[in-house]
Formats: C-alpha cells, sequence, structure tokens
C-alpha cells in the first residue's frame, strides 16, 4: 500500500505549520500558499510555485505576516488576494491581504493589507476565530468568517479596500463552531462544523436549515462535482460521505486514519477521488463510488474487507509529523500538497494511481 | 433454325395484327395489341418499318432512294416482290381455310335436326304406363287397409290385458320379493310398473299403485338401512346403492351425509390426536406422541374409506380431499410443535407414525398421491426444523450476551465479562455439536421418508450453518449498535442503541469472533465433515454450501473490527475529557501549578476501567519485555533525552529558531517512533494501543492552544507524573516516553514563555501526589 516517496519536498518554512492553500486563480502555474504557525518569530507566507518541469517547487514571493497562521485560503478569482486567520496571544484577527507588485525581487516584505475582517474583535468575549471562506466556485463578492460563536457574511469590495458586514447570526451559547465550507453549486448554503453536529445555514436568512447529527467532526468538504454530497473527517469514526437528502446516516464510512482524521479534501477534477490528512503523519488516497443513479445501498464502516482495501488506493507515509495543510490543485487535478507540522511541504502526483484504473 | 424461327413469328404476328385489325372497329385498339397505346408516335417516327398502320409509301421511298445504291434498291425491290408474293398465297390458303370449316359446319346442323324429330312419341308413351301402374295399387291398398286395422287393435288390447295382469301381480310380487330379500327383483318389476302408475294411477289402478307404493317404499328403507349399517358386506351395500339410484331416491343427500359422517369423524380423530399429543407435550412420557389414541386408529378409518370407495365411485375426489386435510393438518401440527423446540426423537416418532398411516391410506387412495404430498411436507417440515434450531441456538447465544447487560446492573460481579465470555462460547460450541448430533439422528433413521431427503438433509445442515454464522455475525453488529446493515429501517433505534452500548461488551465479541474463528469453526467443519459429507443434489455453482473459509474469514475481520471498535469507543470517551481539559481553562492566564491535575485521575481511572476489561477477557500476550530494548524506544530517550533536557533547562533567551532546528535535526536522527501497529487480541496491545492513542490526542490538544508559563509548567508536570503511573499498566515504556516528551515538546513550542519547573518542586508535587493516590486506593477497596 505504500508507494515509493515520488513527493516533491519544499523545505522553505522555516517555522511549524497548518495551513496550505492551491491558489486557484493562478492560471498559468501551479502554486500554493503556505502560513507558518511560529509563536515567537515573525511568520511568513510563501508563494510556492511548481517549476514547469514538474520536478522542483520553487519559492516564488515570502512575505512576512505579523502574526501565527491559523487559517489561510486563497482568492478564487485573484491570484494576489488571500486570507489569513491569525492570533497573537489571546487576540484573533483575519484580514485580506493583497500580494504587492514584485518587479522581480522575490522578497516583498509585508503584504499589503486590504481589509480586517476586525467585526469579531468588538464581541465582547474573544471569541476564537475559526475560518475565513471564499464562495469556491468563481468571482463572488461575498466573505464569510467564522469564529467560535459566530457567522458573519461580508461584502468585499477588494479595490476600494472595503468589507462590511452584511448579516450575522449566532449559533447559540451551547455550540462552538470549529469550520465550515461554503457549498459550491448554492451560493446560499454554508456548512458549519458544531460540537455535535454539522449545521447549514440559508445564508439568505441566517437561519438553519437541516444538520446532521455527528459528534466530533474535524474537517468537511462538498463534493464539487456533485450536489447534495460531502465528506466530513472525524476524530475517531474516520471518514463519513453524506448526502445531504438523506441527512440520517452516511452514505458509505471509511476508516479514515490510525489517529484523528484532520483533513478531508474533493479532488477538483475527480468525484471520486478523496485525499485526507491525519494526525498518524500520513496521507491516505481513497477511491469512493457514489451511490448515484443505481441501487442506494447504505455500505458502512463493516464492508467486507475486501471493498474497504479496494477503496484505499494509496498511503503516503513518509512524513514525520501530524500532517494539517491538504490541497488538490485546482489548475493540475492530480497533483496535490500537503504541510506537516513541521514545515515541510510535500507535492505528491497522483497520475500513477489514475492510470492504474 | 434461329434463323428460321423469327421471320415465322413475324409472319404470324403479323398475320394476327392483320386479322385482327380487320375484325376490330377501331384501328388504334388493334394496335394496342401490338405495342401499347403510348407506342404510337414513335411509330410515327420510324417510317422505314413498313408493317406500321401508319406506313407513308412515299416517305419510305424517299428514304430508301436516300439510303440504298442502285444494286441495293434492286436487291431490295427482289425482296419485296417475293415478299408479296409470299403474301397472295397466304391470303389464299386463309380462304380456302375458312371455306372448308363453314361448309363442314352447315353438315352437322342437318345431321341433328334429323336426329330429334322421333323422341317425343317415346315420351308420351312412358307417361301412359306410369299412370296405370299408380291407379291399381291405390286398389290393392284400400281393400286391405281394414283388416290390418283390425289386426293391430287386437294385439293392442291383448298386450294391454296383459299389462294389467301384471300390474295386479305387482303387490304380492314385491312382498315376496322383499320377503327373500330380492330387492333388486322387486326394483326392477316397480320400475317396469311405474309408467302405467303414472298414467292411470289415479283412477283404476288406485289400490294397486297404492299397494306396491308401500312395499316400494319398504324397499327403499330397508335398502337405506342396509346402506348405513357398517355390518353388510360392502357389495350389498353397493348395490343397495345402485337400486336406490334407480328409484330415483336422492342417493346424493345420502352421500353427503354419509361424507359428514366421515368427516366428523375424522374430525373428532384429528382432535383427539391433538389433544394427546398436547398431553403428551405436557406430560413427561413424550415418546408416546406419535401414538394414536385407542379409540379411533387409521385402521378404522381406512376400512370405512374403501368402503365409501367402492359404495359411492364418484366420490373419490371428495375422499382424496378429506384425507389430505386429515393428513395437513397432522404435518401442521408438527410444524407447529416444532417451533416449541423439540427434540429429534420426538420429531422422528411422529413422522413415523404418520408415515405408517401414509402407508396405510395409501393402499387405498393411491390416486390421493399421499406418499408424494408427505415427502414435500416432510420436507418442508424438516427444513422447518434445522433453521428453527439454528434461530434457537442464535437466540441462546444472544441471550448469553444480553444477560451480562442485565447482570452488570443489578449485581456487580466479580468479572462479569469473563462469564459471559465463556457462557457464549460454551453455548456457541455446544449448541453447535447439539445441533449436529440431532440432525445425525436425523439421519441416521431408516424412516423411507426421510431417507429420501438425506441429501437434502445434509445440504439444509450446510446451509444453516452458514446463514447460521452470518445471521450470528449481523447479530454481534447489532448487539455494537452498528446493525443497521442489517435493517436500515430502525437506524434511529439502532444509533441511539449506539451510546448504551457498553465497551466491554464490544470487547466481548472481538473475542467471540476470534474463538469463532479459531476454535468453533474448525471443530464444526470436522463434525460436518464426518457426518454430512456428500449432499450436493442441489446444482451449487459456487461449491459445497458451508464455506467455512468464507465464515472465518468474516469472523476474522469481524473480531479485528470489534477490537478497533473497542479501542475507539475506550478512546472517544478519554478524547471527550482531554478536549474537556483543555478547551475551558484560559490557558493563557494559567496560575501556578500546585499540584498534578484532576484529568490525569480521570484518565487513569479510565484506563483502569479499560484494563479490568481487558483482563477480564483477553488472554495475556507474549511477555514482551525484550521489545524495550529492542525498539528504538531505549536509543531514543538515549540520544534525545539529554538534547530535551538540555533544552528544557535553558533559559528563555535561546532562540526559538534553533531550538526549531534543533528538535528536527534530532527528529532526523532518530529512528520514526511506530506509534499506530496492529492491535492484536491481547490484553498489553489493546491496552499501550489505547494509551497510546490517548497521549497521541493529548499532544494534539496541547497544540491547538498557546501557553503562558505555568500552563506549559502544569503541562511538564502533569506528563511527568503520567510517566511513572502508565508504568503500571503497560511495558512499552519506550513509546510511552516518547509520545510524553512529544506532549512536553508541543506545550513547549505553543509557550509563549517556556521556562520549565525546578526539579525538585517536580518530584515533590509528584511525589505528593503518589503517596495520595496511594492512599486512596489503600482506603478504597
Amino acid at each position: 500500500m505504500r508507494g515509493p516517496s515520488t513527493g516533491i519536498v519544499y523545505g522553505g518554512l522555516k517555522y511549524q505549520a497548518r495551513c496550505i492553500t492551491d491558489v486557484k486563480a493562478d492560471v498559468d502555474h501551479t502554486s500554493f500558499l503556505a502560513g507558518t504557525l511560529s509563536l515567537k518569530e515573525e511568520n511568513e507566507v510563501h508563494l510556492i510555485r511548481l517549476s514547469p518541469s514538474g520536478s522542483e517547487l520553487i519559492c516564488d514571493g515570502l512575505f512576512y505576516h505579523p502574526n501565527e497562521i491559523w487559517d489561510l485560503k486563497s482568492c478564487p478569482f485573484d491570484p494576489r488576494i488571500f486570507s489569513t486567520v491569525f492570533t497573537s496571544g489571546e487576540t484573533y484577527g483575519a484580514s485580506v491581504w493583497k500580494i504587492p507588485e514584485l518587479y522581480g525581487q522575490s522578497n516583498a516584505p509585508q503584504p499589503e493589507q486590504l481589509v480586517s475582517l476586525d467585526e469579531h474583535s468588538f464581541k465582547i468575549k474573544s471569541n476564537m476565530l475559526v475560518s475565513v471562506l471564499w464562495w469556491p466556485s468563481g468571482k463572488h463578492d461575498r466573505l464569510i468568517s467564522i469564529d467560535e460563536g459566530n457567522i458573519f457574511l461580508w461584502s468585499l469590495d477588494s479595490s476600494n479596500k472595503v468589507a462590511k458586514v452584511i448579516s450575522q447570526e449566532s449559533v447559540g451559547m451551547l455550540q462552538n463552531l470549529s469550520g465550515g465550507a461554503w457549498d459550491p453549486h448554492d451560493r446560499n448554503a454554508l456548512a458549519g462544523i458544531c460540537d455535535s453536529s454539522l449545521q447549514f445555514w440559508d445564508l439568505r436568512t441566517m437561519k438553519k436549515t437541516t444538520s446532521i447529527e455527528q459528534a466530533h467532526i474535524r474537517d468537511v468538504d462538498y463534493n464539487p462535482k456533485k450536489q447534495h454530497f460531502l465528506v466530513t473527517a472525524e476524530d475517531v469514526s474516520g471518514i463519513q460521505l453524506w448526502d445531504l437528502r438523506r441527512p440520517k446516516f452516511p452514505v458509505k464510512e471509511l476508516p479514515g486514519h490510525a489517529h484523528w482524521t484532520w483533513a478531508v479534501r474533493h479532488n477538483p477534477e475527480y468525484e471520486d477521488l478523496i485525499l485526507s490528512a491525519g494526525t498518524d503523519s500520513t496521507i491516505n488516497l481513497w477511491s469512493i463510488r457514489l451511490p448515484g443513479n443505481e441501487g442506494s445501498s447504505s455500505e458502512s464502516l463493516f464492508d467486507s474487507p475486501t471493498t474497504l482495501k479496494d477503496s484505499l488506493i494509496n498511503s503516503y507515509t513518509d512524513y514525520e509529523d501530524s500532517v494539517y495543510g491538504l490541497a488538490w490543485s485546482t489548475r493540475e487535478p492530480l497533483i496535490f500538497a500537503s504541510l506537516s507540522y513541521d514545515g515541510r511541504v510535500i507535492v505528491e502526483s497522483v497520475k500513477s494511481f489514475i492510470k492504474r484504473k | 433454325m434461329a434463323e428460321g424461327v423469327p421471320p415465322m413469328d413475324e409472319k404470324a404476328k403479323r398475320t394476327r395484327d392483320l386479322l385482327a385489325s380487320f375484325y376490330s372497329p377501331d384501328a388504334s385498339a388493334a394496335l394496342g395489341v401490338g405495342g401499347g397505346a403510348g407506342v404510337s408516335p414513335r411509330r410515327i417516327a420510324s417510317p422505314d418499318s413498313i408493317n406500321s398502320p401508319f406506313f407513308d409509301p412515299e416517305v419510305y421511298m424517299s428514304i430508301l432512294v436516300q439510303k440504298l445504291n442502285m444494286e441495293g434498291l434492286l436487291q431490295k425491290h427482289v425482296e419485296m416482290a417475293a415478299e408479296i408474293k409470299n403474301l397472295d398465297t397466304d391470303l389464299q390458303m386463309l380462304v380456302y381455310e375458312n371455306y372448308n370449316k363453314f361448309i363442314n359446319a352447315t353438315e352437322t346442323i342437318k345431321r341433328m335436326k334429323n336426329n330429334i324429330v322421333g323422341m317425343e312419341t317415346n315420351m308420351e308413351q312412358l307417361l301412359v304406363k306410369i299412370t296405370s301402374v299408380q291407379s291399381k295399387s291405390d286398389l290393392v291398398n284400400t281393400s286391405l287397409f281394414e283388416k290390418r286395422e283390425h289386426i293391430e287393435k287386437l294385439h293392442r288390447t291383448r298386450n294391454l290385458l296383459r299389462k294389467v295382469q301384471l300390474i295386479y301381480d305387482l303387490p304380492t310380487r314385491l312382498a315376496k320379493c322383499i320377503k327373500v330379500e330380492a330387492y333388486a327383483d322387486a326394483v326392477r318389476y316397480f320400475i317396469g310398473a311405474k309408467p302405467i302408475f303414472e298414467a292411470y294411477g289415479d283412477s283404476s289402478f288406485q289400490d294397486c299403485k297404492r299397494a306396491s307404493e308401500e312395499a316400494i317404499d319398504l324397499v327403499i328403507k330397508n335398502l337405506q338401512a342396509k346402506i348405513y349399517l357398517d355390518s353388510e358386506p360392502i357389495e350389498a351395500r353397493a348395490e343397495a346403492v345402485v337400486l336406490l339410484k334407480q328409484l330415483n331416491f336422492p342417493v346424493d343427500n345420502l352421500k353427503t351425509k354419509l361424507l359428514e359422517k366421515l368427516e366428523d369423524y375424522l374430525l373428532k380423530f384429528q382432535d383427539e390426536y391433538k389433544d394427546t399429543g398436547v398431553s403428551a407435550c405436557n406430560a413427561t412420557e413424550s415418546s408416546d406422541i406419535g401414538q394414536l389414541p385407542d379409540t379411533v386408529s387409521v385402521g378404522d378409518i381406512s376400512k370405512i374409506i374403501r368402503a365409501y370407495l367402492i359404495i359411492f365411485p364418484d366420490s373419490e375426489k371428495r375422499l382424496i380431499e378429506l384425507v389430505q386435510k386429515l393428513f395437513n393438518r397432522r404435518y401442521g401440527i408438527i410444524q407447529q410443535r416444532i417451533k416449541e423446540r423439540m427434540t429429534p426423537a420426538d420429531l422422528l416418532n411422529m413422522m413415523r407414525a404418520i408415515w405408517e398411516d401414509v402407508n396405510v391410506m395409501d393402499e387405498i387412495l393411491a390416486e390421493a398421491a399421499l406418499p408424494a404430498f408427505s415427502l414435500e411436507a416432510a420436507r418442508s417440515i424438516v427444513q422447518q426444523y434445522i433453521s428453527t434450531s439454528f434461530s434457537y441456538l442464535l437466540d441462546e447465544i444472544t441471550d448469553a450476551l444480553g444477560k451480562s447487560q442485565q447482570t452488570q446492573k443489578e449485581v456487580v460481579e466479580e468479572c462479569p465479562y469473563q462469564n459471559t465470555l465463556e457462557a457464549s462460547k460454551k453455548t456457541i460450541i455446544q449448541g453447535s455439536l447439539d445441533l449436529l448430533l440431532d440432525f445425525r439422528q436425523l439421519l441416521d433413521d431408516n424412516l423411507e421418508l426421510l431417507a429420501k431427503l438425506t441429501d437434502l438433509i445434509v445440504d439444509w445442515v450446510q446451509e444453516g450453518f452458514q446463514g447460521f454464522f452470518e445471521k450470528l455475525n449481523e447479530q454481534f453488529l447489532v448487539l455494537c449498535g452498528r446493525g443497521y446493515i442489517a435493517n436500515p429501517d430502525s437506524c434511529q433505534v439502532d444509533a441511539v442503541q449506539m451510546d448504551k452500548v457498553q465497551a466491554g461488551l464490544v470487547l466481548v465479541l472481538a473475542q467471540l469472533s476470534v474463538f469463532i474463528e479459531q476454535s468453533a469453526i474448525p471443530t464444526i467443519t470436522e463434525e460436518i465433515a464426518a457426518s454430512f459429507s456428500g449432499g450436493g443434489t442441489r446444482a451449487y455453482e459456487h461449491g459445497p454450501p458451508f464455506v467455512p473459509g468464507e465464515i472465518c474469514r468474516i469472523f476474522h475481520s469481524a473480531g479485528e473490527r470489534f477490537l478497533l471498535l473497542y479501542i475507539n469507543m475506550r478512546t472517544q470517551k478519554i478524547s471527550v475529557l482531554l478536549k474537556k481539559r483543555f478547551i475551558t481553562p484560559n490557558w493563557m492566564k494559567h496560575k501556578e501549578p500546585r499540584e498534578v491535575h484532576m484529568f490525569v485521575d480521570l484518565l487513569l481511572q479510565e484506563l483502569e476501567a479499560v484494563g479490568m476489561e481487558v483482563k477480564q477477557i483477553l488472554p495475556q500476550g507474549l511477555v514482551r519485555r525484550h521489545r524495550h530494548s529492542d525498539s528504538l524506544g531505549s536509543t531514543t530517550s538515549s540520544r534525545s533525552n539529554p538534547t530535551r533536557e538540555d533544552k528544557l533547562t535553558r533559559t528563555n533567551t535561546q532562540r526559538a529558531r534553533s531550538q526549531f532546528l534543533e528538535s528536527h535535526l534530532a527528529k532526523l536522527f532518530e529512528q520514526k517512533m511506530e506509534i499506530f501497529t496492529k492491535v492484536q487480541h491481547t490484553q498489553e496491545s489493546v491496552l499501550s494501543t489505547i494509551i497510546k492513542f490517548c497521549l497521541k490526542s493529548l499532544q494534539e490538544f496541547v497544540r491547538l492552544q498557546t501557553f503562558n508559563r505555568s500552563g506549559f509548567q502544569q503541562i511538564h508536570l502533569d506528563a511527568e507524573y503520567l510517566k511513572n503511573t502508565l508504568k503500571e499498566f503497560v511495558d512499552d515504556e519506550a513509546a510511552i516516553d516518547f509520545l510524553l516528551k512529544e506532549v512536553v515538546g508541543a506545550a513547549h513550542e505553543r509557550c509563549l514563555d517556556p521556562i520549565p519547573l525546578e526539579a525538585p518542586i517536580l518530584d515533590r508535587l509528584i511525589s505528593i501526589k503518589l503517596s495520595k493516590s496511594k492512599e486512596q486506593s489503600q482506603t478504597s477497596p
């Protein structure tokens, strides 16, 4: 199951890091953004580019970031805009940044801060900010920021450097939000990870629509090709695939990782490919067959062992530490980048597994 | 020849055309015969064709003159001259021929006229003669008529007189017949006289009719009595029925009445049978179940049926129905009894009794096809018996497993899970073997009925085991709350159950799965091979119905999965604990550590509980002290300990950057610690896996926080304490040391001001805690 280590390693990150994102809007290069997580040092955002030959990772830009980065997202329609969620000590903040024109030099000291999404800090309790979401399917001037207790919908005007809160919703005292995902098929649907469930909101009314009762969800990702389908990663129960039209029980379950499954991502092009990263220092590549038009038999963790083995295509084990960051490249859908806690970015290609099928 | 034919043809054609044109009034119609209407314009276009009706001699001449030279013209002239001569002769011949034919016709007509002249006179003579013959025959007829009528009258009177005599004699004759019981004669006489009675019974023969009817009534009564009398010979009864039928007596009523009587009789018989069956069931002497009560026996019934068959030959269908109903009920009783679980001996007794009866019946009513019917019934009975036996076994096992959950709530036993495990193990193996023994009994019995089913029984047993183990697996899944595959409808209920499922039970299931895979299946396979080989009458495309390999595989993976599920359930609990611990406090404002934090106690408690369960259920693994030395653990500790300690004791002036690189370097030299190894079904393996899991989770939780100095110190203290206490649970010190170091490392990284506690303080706090917990453990039991 263990493939030979074919990954291209980028060792440019000098500190520990959690976040990596694909620069979706960059149509000319396969590039990723990675942000470091260092408590005491000046943090950096690296723009990493895969060389045209595909054999090397080049640092195409290095920008200083004032605080340690807990969440990093690239703008889906402008390659030079990205958002971060950061902390310094007890305070949290979220900003949208613009990479300045480089004019040949590779080290720009600091990106231009377009907008600070600072509505969160006006709250009495300094809620822990968890993530900023862009609408994943193209140009949309809305932005969502999520903290532990609230969801904000922003209207972003990047040219005038203004962001306004359009609407806001509190989750309630008993629930803590820890992440979310924006439905690429419906720009009014948002999934938020709560303590004991996955909640869905309609952004027009800011009201809850449905929910999936499942505790300990770490990550959620919509299927970019198939509406109503999404995948969640849990601490213990592994990976589960859901059909939102039948939220009572999962469509399929995958065993996940030996320890927690931290992140899970659908391939942007091949809907049956799923990548998951875990704290057991591995990345697993899964092949799923969704019950589409044919019979919708609910399979589960207790499938016969052969099918389980079939669904796990490969396990990348060449990591020294837990892997938190995971991103498919939109430009080359068979390439993904991963980031382990020790700051190593590894870019791998899954081509060989696709051909074999 | 070929050259000769076309001119001849052409010639004939031309003649015909000419003739046609002569007889037909319309020239164009004649033309139609030759080439069709549409061709005429074309004919005009070719003026050189001499035969065309539109032939224009001048055009033709001019064409000829233009086309041909002198010589050609001359040749054409000669040709044409010859042709004209030919045509002339032809015409002449035609005329002669026609003339000849005309002469012939005239002659024929003349001859016919001559022949007809003499015929008319002959006809007239014939008519006269026939008329005279007819008048003479009429004369004879009238002269003889009177005499004949007289004779006929006399004859009729004589017949009537004879009949009257007979009828006057009838009553006495009938009485005589009754006296000698010659009912057949009586009936015959009576039927003979019947038309007369019908005609004149009201007037002249009134007395006579009454007397004879009385006599016949007597006859009927006697006959009826005879039919109901079982002691009469069957032939006599049959004859009586025939006679009654002749007398237009409603025999069908009689028949239905009789059959109803029979049916009542059978019902009574069945009821008694059922009563005895039930009573015997309640009574201890179960061997009597199959026996019939003494009052009625199938022999009697068979006799009755035989009689009826002869008496009413057309009632066979009804009788067959009755008999089949009877046996149907009896088989039904057995099927009901099967549901209440019975021994194979009982089943065999019942089957045998019925089979004997079936044989008796079959002699009489072969058309009822009772043996085939019984075979069918026996088939379903045996199949049902086998399947119910298996389902009982399944229930027993489930009970054995379920009991643990109840007993635990009521009485705190010493080691409830161990008892459950042992009980279930015993149930499985003993139950399976008992079942095999029972089925063996079925096979060994020499009952003819079952002998035919041997192969099928073998198949069923094998199939039964296959299905049984598959169902058992499903049952296990249901028991641990994962059973919604089997019944998706009730998933919600099961989902609720999931929370209630005891982790220990899951572990029991895991161990039970292993037991089934490793010992139960081989034993059963052996048994089956010994006594249930063969079979296979039904074509199995995929080999024999019982595939031990497949079952083993199912249970092997089930065992592993239950074990993982157990670990998951346990770690989930601990995870929640850890999560609460790390999310609740504000780590940036943490106060100086005064003692080891509470959560350590809770963690240890949980682990102790796990240890208790594990010790009850799982076997002890091999003592793996050596692992301590050969695993990477020792090397890591020897190498990285100093660096880490060193690092921790350094002042915070040290740059974090170099620290990071340093730890990086250290890691590079360390071998990668294999934390997540394959879990084995041993106490140590499970326990250490759970501990490793929790420590890893601890590390991850730490990484998500930012600590102040005191917070870091607290984590350090807790980790140090854990290091001491966790060793009591597992001997895989290396891994635990490594993971705890990782925890402290992570806290160190996430700390703004990482200054560790001074060693003496640390030691003191730990020893205080240790002694405290020792006190507790001494007082608590």
